[in-house]
């Protein structure tokens, strides 16, 4: 398999992810550490699903609906506990370790000879062979995104992007803005999950530590994908079209995310991996102080 | 202007990948040398830890012994997972896009990701320090390769250990073993002292963590329950086998434990199994695969039959344990101090 | 009509910072009614509106509007009937959504928020309309971000988002106060007129004394959780500033300022 398509591979599969991150981080404004839970809840589901000869399609559908649940968990905990956002987080990533555990019987279920939506007889006969992985990861995000493009243009949508933004506004509309921040919640949580279920397929294991650090790759991805959508968004010839969205670019940020692991792994110390992606995300960072300075100036000489 | 700040961005990224892209592949195939044939290989470590480590320089040492040397008609390409499943994968698929020749998988989460990259492709895969081949789909019922992939195993020589801690302390009743619940050879090895504790006489006391913070905790709670403690080659338990000790050694209870390193550290002894031989041997099998003498499917998963025995004999006067003169002359090697590193 | 019946409100009860803001309040509001609150720092005007919205709770006493007691309703359920537009005009308004997004959502309210599209096209030219009734140009912005809009442009939008539905209670808490003298002159000349055209029951609290006396139909002042002033009728029609100015004073010098 080449490099590049493996990179592309992982990066699309902790894309979902980062779209979940993208609702809590980006619209929500809370920082959710359930993902850490929730992505191997996703692979657990998924494991046990396959290992009772479960359709692998169905299997992506339950997981997702598992992680809508943890979510709902973590925003009750939150909204009806009165417990800070970081702290319900913590609760539910911790206490779906065991969770995953029970569900998945094993810390390490190998998939290797289970049916998955990679390999199975009804794939083989639409395309009469082997497909690469690529494709089926690539459909199952590209729909994952339009969905979510989608809902966030309905008027639960706009409620969803309310919340965030400003709370106040959505009691004056009359809606409980502990329920909106509830269903952003759960709906991140179920992309979380699904992430969590197309991986551990990819891989043909579910392994009980796969969640760890899961969060901070699927943060760093968005605040990658956000960073340059900003300044995709001032280019001229882009600035009135609106069909390539931020989603799109969460996508990006993971697949550049990914792409400096795969570097690292490939031209580097091992050892220095970690330090290569700090570096990346500091750099895109630090890149943008830089486009934003220069933007102000830019206004300042319009006006 | 911003055109032009995003060009440079772009730019710059482009050519950062294209100069380490070049600069980066240090030895491929090709550049054999005076005809012989050039072999690459990935090794793909799942932690950094002291019996891996073994295990790794075992490896390349019983390559070493059948006429495949590094920098002469080998390359070896090292990396190590940090301990992260998703990390593991993209190393596995990073060295089946390389083309390597073999990959070589140390502990099972590297083993399964190695196997999962390496199924499409015609790479072999060898693995080692996997405890459960056939639990790990790695191997069938049978112990036969469910694909181009064989190894060893660093399955614990349980029985021997249950027998060596009976004969040390014949008045204990009670084992108690900490081990992480989230290592899948630890979980393996627990189901074999199950089955095996009561022909010995013990009965079996566990306590699971799940990071190497509540090792302290756990540990002092299982003391109160248990005459002795027996460590497993569980790596979170491992990493923390200092405070482990350090808490036993207050109440006088002694600790066993399963490899070489953990006895130089204080543990009163072992019937483990040598790390570096368990490499030497996966070495080669990888040699034989690489010449061409076998084919990895059809090699059965190979088992080290004889534990070695590893006393240390500061730890047995500390505890005013006396050690059988027979015993003595059975170990493979006895300690006379306690190792402070 | 709305009713505050023997409303008694304390502050950190049991806490040596304990404070008494009501005690034994009582207000009637007839349906209808334009009523102007005015009085010193720490008189309770912007309680009495959280009370009534339920953003705060009470200790004793009953709010009840034509009859029905909704003490203890929640603040969200409470505002399908009520509009509210406050002091800080970021507070009315999504700054991270269009113009167009924010009207939409604000010609939901009350309404269900499942997965119907977010904006409906047809309403569009109805939105635009009522946006060149404000006369600010925000008719050709719908998909600009509020974020980019002035606070006056915001307060305006405030406004008109806070009435777009069929509500019983208009509440301005200090609405003017965050912008500059002319567009504040703007806002309030905007108020009257969707007061009177929707025959909105209102209650205005202002720091700005001539609001107080030219628009509304009752003037009240507060001091210290107390109606000291109620002023309707024909009374309040030919209210002038210096009538109450000195009273104001007083009661502002007691406080210190």
């Amino acid at each position: 398999m080449d490099f590049a398509l493996s990179i592309l591979e992982q990066g699309l599969i902790y894309g979902i992810l980062a779209l979940g991150i993208y609702i809590t981080y980006k619209i929500l404004d809370f920082p959710d550490l359930t993902v850490d839970g929730s992505f191997p809840l996703g692979s657990a589901v998924t494991a046990a699903l396959l290992t009772k000869g479960v359709n692998p399609y169905l299997s992506l559908l339950i997981s997702f609906l598992a992680g809508v649940l943890a979510g709902t968990c973590t925003g009750l905990i939150h909204v009806k506990g009165k417990v800070r956002d970081l702290l319900s987080g913590i609760i539910m990533m911790t206490a779906l370790y065991t969770v995953n555990l029970v569900i998945a019987g094993s810390n390490n279920v190998p998939l290797f000879a289970q049916k998955t939506i990679f390999s199975n007889s009804f794939l083989e006969g639409i395309t009469g062979g082997n497909i690469p992985d690529y494709t089926v990861i690539l459909l199952v995000a590209v729909v994952s995104k339009l969905l979510l493009d989608f809902y966030l243009k309905t008027r639960s949508g706009y409620l969803l992007r309310a919340v965030g933004d400003n709370e106040v506004l959505v009691t004056s509309l009359a809606k409980d803005k502990g329920s909106v921040k509830i269903l952003g919640l759960a709906i991140s949580n179920g992309l979380v999950a699904l992430a969590g279920s197309v991986f551990c397929q990819q891989q043909g294991v579910f392994d009980i530590s796969s969640g760890t650090g899961s969060m901070v790759i699927g943060l760093a991805s968005v605040i990658v994908g956000t960073s340059l959508y900003r300044v995709f968004t001032k280019l001229k010839p882009f600035r009135k079209k609106s069909y390539i969205k931020v989603t799109t670019f969460v996508f990006l940020g993971a697949v550049l995310y990914k792409a400096c692991t795969g570097l690292a792994i490939r031209y580097f110390m091992p050892q220095s991996m970690k330090m290569i992606s700090a570096l990346f995300l500091l750099a895109v960072l630090l890149l943008m102080l830089v486009f934003d300075n220069m933007d102000k100036k830019k206004v300042k000489k319009n006006a | 202007m911003k055109k032009r700040v995003l060009a440079v961005i772009l730019g710059a990224m482009m050519t950062t990948a294209g100069l380490t892209g070049c600069g980066g592949d240090t030895g491929s195939s090709e550049s054999a040398s005076e005809g012989q044939e050039m072999y690459t290989i990935g090794i793909s470590q799942f932690a950094e830890h002291g019996s891996l480590d073994n295990c790794r320089e075992g490896f390349i040492q019983g390559l070493e012994e059948e006429g495949l040397v590094e920098g002469e008609n080998l390359v070896i390409k090292v990396n190590n997972a940090d301990s992260d499943t998703a990390t593991a994968a993209q190393i596995a698929d990073t060295f089946v896009a390389d083309k390597v020749d073999l990959i070589c998988a140390i502990a099972t989460p590297s083993a399964q990701a190695a196997y999962n990259s390496a199924r499409n492709s015609e790479i072999p895969v060898v693995y080692t320090a996997v405890t459960n081949p056939e639990e790990a789909q790695l191997a069938d019922d049978e112990g036969m390769p469910v694909g181009a992939v064989t190894g060893t195993s660093d399955q614990l020589p349980v029985q021997a250990q249950l027998e060596m801690i009976r004969e040390l302390l014949p008045e204990a009743k009670t084992i108690g073993i900490l081990y992480t619940t989230s290592e899948a050879n630890s979980a393996y090895s627990i189901s074999q002292y199950e089955k095996y504790a009561e022909e010995y006489g013990f009965t079996l006391e566990t306590a699971g963590v799940t990071n190497t913070s509540e090792v302290s905790l756990a540990a002092a709670s299982l003391l109160d329950k248990v005459d002795c403690l027996t460590n497993l080659t569980d790596n979170t338990v491992v990493s923390a086998l200092p405070t482990v000790l350090d808490q036993a050694n207050e109440k006088n209870i002694p600790v066993f434990g399963s490899e070489i390193e953990q006895v130089k550290l204080g543990c009163l002894a072992a019937e483990g199994l040598d790390y570096v031989n368990l490499g030497v041997e996966t070495g080669k099998m990888a040699a034989q695969i690489l010449k061409g003498e076998a084919q990895a499917e059809d090699m059965e998963y190979e088992l080290l039959t004889d534990s070695s025995l590893y006393i240390n004999q500061a730890v047995a006067e500390n505890l005013g344990i006396t050690i059988p003169d027979e015993m003595r002359e059975n170990a493979e090697e006895t300690f006379t101090e306690i190792s402070q590193e | 009509m709305l009713e505050l019946r023997h409303i008694h409100k304390y502050y950190n009860p049991g806490t040596i910072s304990e404070m008494c803001l009501f005690q034994d309040f009582n207000l009637e509001i007839q349906k209808g009614e334009f009523v102007s609150v005015v009085g010193s720092n720490g008189s309770g005007k912007t309680s009495m509106l959280n009370l009534i919205c339920g953003s705060i709770g009470l200790d004793e006493g009953q709010i009840l509007i034509d009859g029905k007691d909704i003490t203890r309703q929640k603040e969200y359920k409470r505002l399908k009937r009520i509009g509210r537009v406050y002091q800080n005009p970021a507070m009315g308004t999504c700054p991270e959504m269009t113009i167009l997004e924010n009207l939409s959502m604000a010609d939901c309210k009350g309404g269900f928020f499942g997965l119907q599209r977010g904006t409906d096209k047809k309403r569009i030219p109805y939105y635009q309309e009522l946006l060149s009734q404000l006369g600010l140009g925000l008719e050709d912005k719908l998909y600009a971000k509020v974020g980019t809009l002035s606070g006056g442009q915001r307060q305006a939008m405030s406004l008109l988002m806070s009435a777009m539905t069929p509500i019983d209670f208009l509440i301005l808490d200090e609405h003017t106060a965050a912008l500059d003298p002319k567009t504040a002159d703007l806002i309030m000349e905007l108020t009257e007129k969707i007061v009177r055209e929707k025959e909105l029951t209102t209650i205005m609290v202002t720091h700005n004394l001539r609001y107080a006396v030219e628009y509304g139909d009752r003037l009240l002042m507060m001091h210290q959780g107390k109606t000291v002033m109620d002023i309707s009728g024909e009374k309040k029609k030919n209210l002038q500033v210096e009538d109450i100015l000195d009273k104001f004073n007083t009661i502002s010098i007691e406080c210190g300022n």
